[in-house]
């Protein structure tokens, strides 16, 4: 996207310019769906062979493959403009409202793993007492996978709330001195000049303006940088702790879930959107 | 969880099945400070009752008094039982063959003292052998004597679930106490589990010290188990509050005040002797004892609303108001507590106790924070415990042989209980438990 100075009318990108981070995002969804489809069948097919747990190994790796290909890209996108990567036009107000410094919050990955193996846990439940066959899903999660899962659960925790504690630290630099001072002197600038008290030159003023939002930036894109390093190490790490067909019953949910509260999510907007313009 | 108090023997990241929701650099700065307070406790009161304990000299005079008493009240000494099988257990461990050959080969009965209380009941267990081989000098091998020390199998699984904090704190301290009558040893067995509030460190703190409170009054003579258990119940309450000024914790509240006022913990504490079961409750953790397939809880829960708990709130002049369910002046859900000063007196910190008779149809006991017992009834947490303990769930769905469990206690865990306290956690989470799950899980049985 365009770094011109005029950036209040260059935030409005329309969605789908060609080579945009919201082109490239519409044409990962379709891969991560069409993922979604290879895993479901795999996990369907497989048949506890060596060979068959090999096949779903390469399959996790593809679509961890898939994840990192997205946060690379997005992390050249923030390079550029990293205002847009924080509130991002191509999600729904859905998304957005549970969104955590430009994306998924990296503690829900253990919500989400808790969930799945519950709700497979309970499934089995009875057989499971009963003496019934091992699932080898997420309801099988052995007593070390649980321990480790627990562990890291807690760094991913403590990792979150340090990011969450610097973007706090950074937002309040919206007020710093300099901030206020500049402030102060543009507007005194679009007032007379008879009635002005500073006499300083527009272009000047301008350039510190410019140069201050420019550091502001510069250290988003940092803590933007941290929390999708964090996401995409909790992601790689979770599946490290499963077995191939369990990391598959894991990333199935992650895709399902991110799918279909994307596809909920807009149409929701869509649906606000016309009740707004019908009033 | 925590570290049920071997944090310091441990190594790896994997080694703890529990959490303090802290990470590694804080767990090496908590390290840090227990490796201080070792040294503390070696002046300190541990550190001096434990040499009592070890050399056997003047001053156990006054252990024994105490045993006497109190072993009066029933002969009926059911030795060895599950020993037996106790001894193969833990000499499948490799690392606590190593520990007991490696002390049998320096000791001569004075071994290292038990200088750091989280120094685990590896090492507390050892102790407690070579203690007994100081009193039996006829036993002949390490082996013999580790019959002697009578420890029933446990384990333990503790996790923060849903919570963003870990909150819960997990004790046990096999062979905790030990009393003697006629050169034979009778040894108790200390479990508890802590559910803190506000934030973890008043758990945290009676993690590290209600064992010790408990081992005191035993020491100092008091023969009534209602009354040692209230009397180191209340000198916990006492610590916490003293030890909010001028301890530096890293803990969320950071104990600032007033924040710290508002902290505090449950506690369940079973002591399990060859003849009771003795059971300190104060708050809503729960102690169940399965008995033949059959669930019996040996504590109630203090909630506001228990009729004879808000007749006492009232009386003191306290409130219950409905908030989210019954609470004490709208705030805390429980209606006694550890710590919670500014609830005091309507937040009482007097445990209720209770003595159970072990019996032959005892299967096991299960304590557990209310992140279990609020998904899972008695019943069924006693039948899935029971289960597991007879072998009846398929081994495939339990434990892969490939793992060893090495969580909490090492070798000292129990696989079968291991495998029922995990269990029990996962069907919690299953279940939605939106709060950190802690499990122990007993193993009475007299024939295995």
């Amino acid at each position: 996207m365009s770094t011109s100075s005029n950036r209040v009318s260059d935030r409005h990108v329309p969605e789908t310019v060609p080579g945009s981070f919201a082109g490239f995002f519409e044409t990962w969804l379709h891969e991560q769906g069409r993922d979604l489809e290879a895993m479901k069948d795999a996990a369907r097919a497989h048949a506890k062979t060596a060979e068959s747990t090999r096949s779903l190994s390469k399959l996790v790796g593809r679509v961890i493959a898939h994840y990192e290909k997205y946060y690379r890209v997005k992390s050249d996108s923030a390079e550029h403009d990293v205002l847009g990567m924080l509130n991002p036009a191509w999600r729904s107000n859905l998304e957005d409202a549970f969104f955590w410094v430009g994306g998924w919050r990296p503690s829900t990955a253990f919500h989400l793993l808790y969930s799945v193996s519950g709700s497979q846990f309970e499934d089995h439940f009875s057989t499971l007492m009963m003496s019934g066959p091992r699932t080898g899903d997420l309801g099988d999660l052995s007593p070390s996978q649980l321990s480790k899962v627990n562990d890291l659960q807690q760094e991913t925790v403590k990792e979150e709330r340090e990011l969450t504690e610097l973007m706090a630290s950074h937002q309040e630099t919206v007020a710093d001195s300099s901030m206020v001072q500049l402030s102060h002197i543009a507007t005194e600038l679009t007032r007379d000049d008879q009635r002005s008290s500073v006499s300083v030159d527009p272009q000047s003023v301008n350039e510190q303006v410019e140069s201050t939002i420019e550091s502001k930036e510069e250290k988003l894109k940092e803590i933007l940088r941290k929390a999708d390093d964090l996401r995409m190490r909790t992601l790689k790490k979770v599946v490290q702790i499963l077995s191939p067909i369990q990391a598959v019953h894991f990333l199935t949910a992650a895709a399902q879930l991110h799918l279909r509260v994307h596809e909920w999510g807009m149409n929701k907007d869509r649906c606000c959107h016309a009740v707004a313009y019908s009033q | 969880m925590a570290e049920i108090c071997c944090e310091v023997l441990k190594e790896g990241e994997n080694s703890v099945l529990s959490s303090s929701c802290e990470s590694t650099s804080s767990r090496v700065a908590r390290r840090r400070r227990m490796e201080i307070r070792r040294f503390k406790y070696v002046a300190g009161v541990s550190g001096s009752t434990d040499n009592d304990d070890d050399g056997g000299g003047g001053d156990s005079e006054i252990i024994d008094g105490t045993k006497r008493q109190r072993m009066e009240v029933d002969n009926t000494s059911s030795f060895p039982r599950e020993c037996t099988r106790d001894v193969e257990n833990c000499v499948s461990d490799k690392r606590v063959r190593e520990i007991i050959s490696a002390a049998a080969a320096s000791s001569d009965g004075s071994d290292e003292k038990d200088n750091n209380k989280c120094n685990g009941h590896v090492d507390k267990k050892n102790k407690s052998s070579l203690q007994t081989t100081s009193i039996c000098q006829s036993l002949p091998s390490v082996l013999d004597i580790e019959i002697f020390s009578n420890v029933p199998k446990f384990g333990v699984a503790s996790v923060c679930g849903r919570r963003r904090d870990m909150e819960d704190a997990v004790s046990v301290h096999p062979s905790f106490f030990r009393s003697s009558e006629n050169s034979v040893a009778y040894e108790s067995h200390y479990f508890a589990v802590y559910d803190g509030h506000g934030c973890s460190h008043v758990a945290m703190r009676c993690r590290e010290r209600l064992h010790e409170l408990v081992k005191e009054e035993l020491l100092l003579g008091v023969t009534e188990w209602k009354m040692a258990m209230e009397k180191s119940f209340d000198k916990m309450d006492k610590e916490v509050i003293e030890w909010n000024e001028g301890v530096v914790n890293n803990c969320r509240c950071e104990l600032q005040t007033p924040e710290c006022d508002a902290v505090g913990s449950t506690a369940v504490v079973a002591i399990v002797t060859p003849q009771n079961i003795v059971v300190a409750n104060c708050g809503d953790s729960r102690a169940v004892l399965c008995r033949n397939g059959q669930p019996f809880p040996l504590s109630s829960d203090h909630k506001p609303d228990r009729p004879d708990e808000l007749k006492r709130i009232q009386e003191a002049g306290g409130r219950v108001i409905y908030w989210d369910g019954p609470r004490v002046l709208g705030v805390l859900a429980m209606s006694r507590a550890i710590g919670d000063y500014y609830l005091k007196p309507y937040v009482s910190c007097e445990p209720e106790v209770t003595i159970t008779n072990r019996s032959a149809e005892d299967d096991c006991l299960i304590i557990a924070s209310d992140g279990l017992w609020d998904v899972v009834s008695n019943d069924t947490a006693c039948g899935v415990a029971r289960m597991c303990l007879r072998g009846k769930v398929p081994p495939a769905t339990l434990t892969p042989e490939v793992e060893q469990i090495t969580s909490v206690g090492e070798g000292m865990a129990d696989k079968a209980c291991s495998d029922a306290s995990m269990l029990l956690t996962k069907l919690a989470l299953a279940r939605r438990s939106t709060d950190n799950v802690s499990v122990v899980v007993i193993d009475l049985r007299k024939d295995t």
